[in-house]
């Protein structure tokens, strides 16, 4: 994690050039699924040996581990959706995920870091629309043999302090 | 006040209604006579501020109080509102001091909340100054009744409450002795929601174990409860407090390692991609794989699989709660097991495969209530309330009604 909290090394012109423009279409792309409630779809932005978290902000500036959302596998992630999908029980809603400030942090051969931050809404049936989440998303991303883009960890670190009661879909 | 005039249906415990979830009047009355009278509120763990100086704040009914330690062995909880004007003093959430700054006029109080400092207290060139009638004796913060159990802090409004243990009674106490048994323990971090609905709601989704596999499909889907389970539910003579445990099924020995989830899963169709999910080392004292217990009126301990948690519960009106969890472990844990429990972690807070059913389902229970206050909730399941006649199933309301058994005495209704 101290890589991913003190980045120090500032990629290249070159290098950000080079790959700036597929990262910010893989985000969109990223994005996208999950807004358009294609979850069956975010399992493949990562590799099978992975790790997503949503983690407060207040456990991640004192070192506890504690998470409010943690796969730590592809397989994982499927049965979060699964259970999204098939078990869980929670009003319907709309899920709509803002980010900005996408920056590459580091690119060291076919690895890259990438800083965003990242506003999450959602809306429940004849409810206005409220925020859920707000935070900084810390990414770890491979360029795999077949030229795609995959997450290899993703760490979102909310400082929503207050939860509006749940948090049901991933950001 | 309305809560008087309030008729309580008369057929007793078995019908709740629901202006006990809206009334406004009442939750003031609740206020006083549950969250500042003669009960034990969690106020935190003592592993949470391990050396003199350091405190926490958090919030006892809708109080804030700050619970610091004074001194290696002492440990206080003062309101954390200045004598003079009533500021909050301190406003970050943990930190470390040498004394008690109120931020306004620099009134100070030394950390068992005595008041030590007034600015210009003699006046200015001979001139102004506090009243000699002004006793700083009496100025100090306001100190409640402290008691720390096994390394849990409680803390009382009232110096009429009786010990934490005799207050929670021996029926309980070994369900709180196997998760607070004195191993120190390691704080692993916290989640905190607010949830749109009465906190007497999540008291009784607690003692509710008719909800547990119906609810929650996730727990009989991958086969860690099925409905035929045994239970063990007890209560103290009130009422007020109640555990839950499912008893282990034929095969103890299923129980007591990796096997117990093949052994209880209900449909073997149904595969976890990645068992680490929930895959589970026993390690507590006794064969149940699940224990609850709530601590009326402010707390729920929860130890499930390899997670254990605290949920805390904030009011915040007749219609909202915050909750908040703490997870933990033990200081001697090795890494593999840290792991394990944070993993484990994924079925419970505001996010959790588990409970977030509970967080949705209070909220579609409470909406319907201010519209229709004098219609009541029915619970019929199952023999008794406090003196519990089928204390082994799951086909139950008794603990509910247990509670309301207390919760009239207390709140004359």
């Amino acid at each position: 994690m101290t890589a991913l909290a003190n980045p120090v090394a500032v990629p290249s012109r070159e290098d950000v050039r080079a790959v700036y423009e597929d990262v910010r279409a893989f985000y969109d792309a990223y994005f996208e699924a999950l807004d358009e409630d294609r979850l069956e779809e975010w399992a493949d932005f990562f590799v099978e040996e992975c790790r997503y978290r949503i983690i407060p902000r207040e456990n991640y500036e004192a070192g506890q581990k504690a998470c409010i959302m943690q796969g730590d596998s592809k397989g994982m992630l499927t049965d979060r959706v699964r259970a999204i999908r098939s078990t869980q029980v929670y009003a319907p809603r709309y899920c709509r995920r803002f980010y900005s400030g996408l920056r590459l942090v580091n690119k060291t051969g076919r690895q890259l870091q990438t800083r965003q931050n990242l506003l999450v809404v959602h809306t429940l049936v004849s409810q206005p629309s409220r925020i859920l989440g707000c935070g900084a998303a810390h990414d770890r991303l491979i360029l795999t043999d077949g030229g795609l883009l995959k997450l290899v960890e993703r760490t979102i670190i909310l400082d929503t302090e207050m939860i509006d009661n749940t948090i049901i879909y991933p950001f | 006040m309305s809560a008087v005039t309030r008729h309580w249906p008369d057929a007793g415990e078995t019908r709740v209604p629901y202006w006990v979830y809206t009334d406004k009047d009442l939750y003031q009355s609740e206020l006083e006579r549950i969250w500042y009278g003669e009960h034990w509120l969690y106020a935190g763990l003592e592993a949470e501020i391990p050396t003199v100086g350091s405190y926490r704040t958090t919030t006892l009914g809708e109080r804030s109080v700050i619970v610091l330690r004074n001194a290696p062995n002492e440990i206080s909880v003062l309101e954390n509102r200045c004598r003079h004007r009533g500021v909050t003093i301190c406003q970050a959430r943990s930190g470390k001091l040498d004394n008690i700054t109120c931020p306004y006029h620099q009134w100070s109080y030394a950390l068992d909340g005595t008041l030590q400092g007034v600015p210009f207290r003699r006046g200015i060139k001979g001139k102004g100054g506090m009243s000699p009638e002004f006793s700083p004796s009496d100025h100090s913060l306001v100190r409640l009744k402290v008691e720390v159990v096994n390394g849990v802090i409680w803390a009382s409004f009232s110096d009429k409450t009786p010990p934490f243990r005799e207050y929670f009674s021996e029926r309980l106490w070994h369900s709180y002795e196997r998760m607070f048994s004195g191993r120190k323990l390691r704080i692993e971090g916290y989640t905190r929601q607010t949830i749109p609905a009465n906190w007497k709601l999540i008291v009784e989704n607690f003692r509710d174990p008719y909800h547990a596999g119906l609810l929650h499909v996730f727990l009989p889907t991958f086969g860690l409860f099925r409905p035929d389970q045994g239970l063990e539910l007890r209560m103290d003579e009130t009422g007020r407090h109640g555990s839950i445990m499912p008893v282990p099924g034929h095969d103890p020995k299923a129980h007591s390692g990796n096997d117990f989830l093949r052994e209880t899963a209900h449909d073997q169709s149904f595969k976890l991609a990645d068992r680490r999910l929930v895959e589970a080392v026993h390690e507590l004292k006794g064969e149940e794989t699940v224990s609850t217990s709530t601590v009326f009126p402010s707390v729920i301990f929860l130890q499930q699989i390899n997670s254990l948690q605290v949920r805390q519960i904030i009011p915040r009106g007749p219609e909202e709660f915050e909750l908040i969890f703490t997870f933990f472990g033990f200081e001697d844990d090795d890494e593999e097991m840290r792991q394990r429990r944070i993993r484990h972690g994924n079925l419970f807070g505001p996010a959790g495969l588990v409970t977030v059913d509970d967080f949705e389902v209070l909220p579609m229970a409470q909406s319907t209530y201010r519209a229709a206050e004098n219609e009541e909730s029915v619970l019929m399941m199952g023999q008794g309330g406090r003196i519990n006649s089928d204390a082994g199933s799951l086909a139950t309301e008794s603990p509910i009604r247990g509670f309301y058994q207390y919760y009239r005495e207390v709140m004359e209704l």
